[in-house]
């Protein structure tokens, strides 16, 4: 338990230490970058970073199953995301492919574990 | 005009909202099940705003971690902000600090991949701030009032039932729209795998290496199109 060892002023300090961060990091460069120039060849790149960092993130979640990776139709997590994937591909709605992967993440995982 | 691209932007963040909302509970329920009390997980969510960089630093503050290393790791789980920063810095170079601080505050995954995509629409739609504004404080209200939902009840809300999952399925339709192309896809592929072998790298720099990798892969591949079109 948090509050047997931690006291108030360190979880305070740690708290406006991970505010600080989070602000730091996004809008550090909002506030003191304004003089920079991105070369072209920076622009080019930055152009796919959402999609790149979308695919980092969402990858690893639907691979892993209990910090472990599991690529076999086992894992109602990649199940999940891949009929998510083709509800979005042939209906083009965000609300429908969400509840279709969650609808068949549920009876995926009661047929495996349930 | 300024009102009406705030609320497009709201409108259009709207469908991702089920996702965010689970994924913000899931985060005010751990905070609470990891031992952090009430009023610290209220004061965490409402000043940090910073969905990873909090459950990153729960394992450390049960044990009572040193405190550079709660912030250098919040630094580095928060790393691909600084992507995004760099991404929108052209568009808001132009507005007082108080406003860049303010906007940079609210950038987050889903507010970002909105406005990109909204930029790769129509990359002179002129009230692209407000747009983004729009999108990114109405990410702002769901999660905080999910992540209050979250930490208030946290011993009735069963988060076996995968709920997680649902804020992580929201990511799919915000990704597809951006493999038009070939250097977009290799990009894709790139961050995924090297997001996935660096997935226990310490401080989740797994993630950031995955994005950059990515990037510079796309970039790469572009280039050569590019030369190749030309030849």
């Amino acid at each position: 338990m948090i509050g047997s060892g931690a006291s108030d002023a360190y979880l305070w300090i740690a708290i406006v230490l991970i505010t600080l961060s989070a602000l730091l990091t996004r809008a550090g460069l909002l506030l003191w970058g304004t003089g920079l120039k991105f070369r072209p060849v920076v622009q080019s790149a930055l152009r796919y970073a959402p999609a790149c960092a979308l695919a980092a993130i969402l990858v690893p979640d639907l691979l892993f199953v209990d910090q472990h990776l599991v690529l076999t139709p086992e894992n109602p997590r990649l199940i999940a995301g891949l009929v998510s994937c083709l509800i979005f591909a042939f209906f083009r709605s965000m609300i429908g492919s969400l509840i279709g992967g969650m609808a068949v993440y549920w009876v995926v995982s009661y047929a495996f574990l349930g | 005009m300024q009102r009406e691209a705030y609320w497009r932007g709201v409108r259009e963040l709207l469908p991702a909202a089920p996702g965010i909302f689970a994924w913000g509970l899931v985060t005010g329920v751990a905070m609470v099940k990891s031992g952090l009390s009430i009023e610290y997980a209220l004061i965490m969510t409402f000043l940090a705003y910073a969905g990873s960089a909090q459950l990153a630093a729960l394992p450390l503050l049960v044990t009572v971690a040193p405190l550079w290393v709660v912030a250098l790791t919040a630094i580095a789980v928060n790393l691909r902000f600084v992507v995004y920063s760099a991404a929108m810095l052209p568009h808001l170079r132009h507005l007082p600090p108080a406003a860049r601080t303010g906007l940079g505050y609210l950038i987050g995954d889903i507010g970002f991949a909105r406005f990109s995509a909204l930029l790769d629409r129509e990359p002179d739609y002129p009230h692209r701030v407000a747009y983004f504004a729009g999108g990114a404080s109405c990410n702002w209200v769901l999660w905080q009032v999910s992540s209050v939902v979250g930490i208030l009840a946290a011993t009735a809300i069963p988060v076996e039932w995968g709920l997680a999952l649902a804020g992580t399925l929201v990511l799919i339709p915000l990704l597809i729209p951006f493999c038009r192309d070939r250097p977009a896809l290799a990009g894709v592929c790139v961050a995924s795998v090297i997001a996935v072998v660096g997935h226990d790298w310490p401080l989740r720099l797994g993630l950031v290496a995955g994005i950059l990798a990515g990037m510079l892969t796309a970039l790469a591949l572009e280039r050569l199109l590019e030369r190749e079109a030309a030849r």
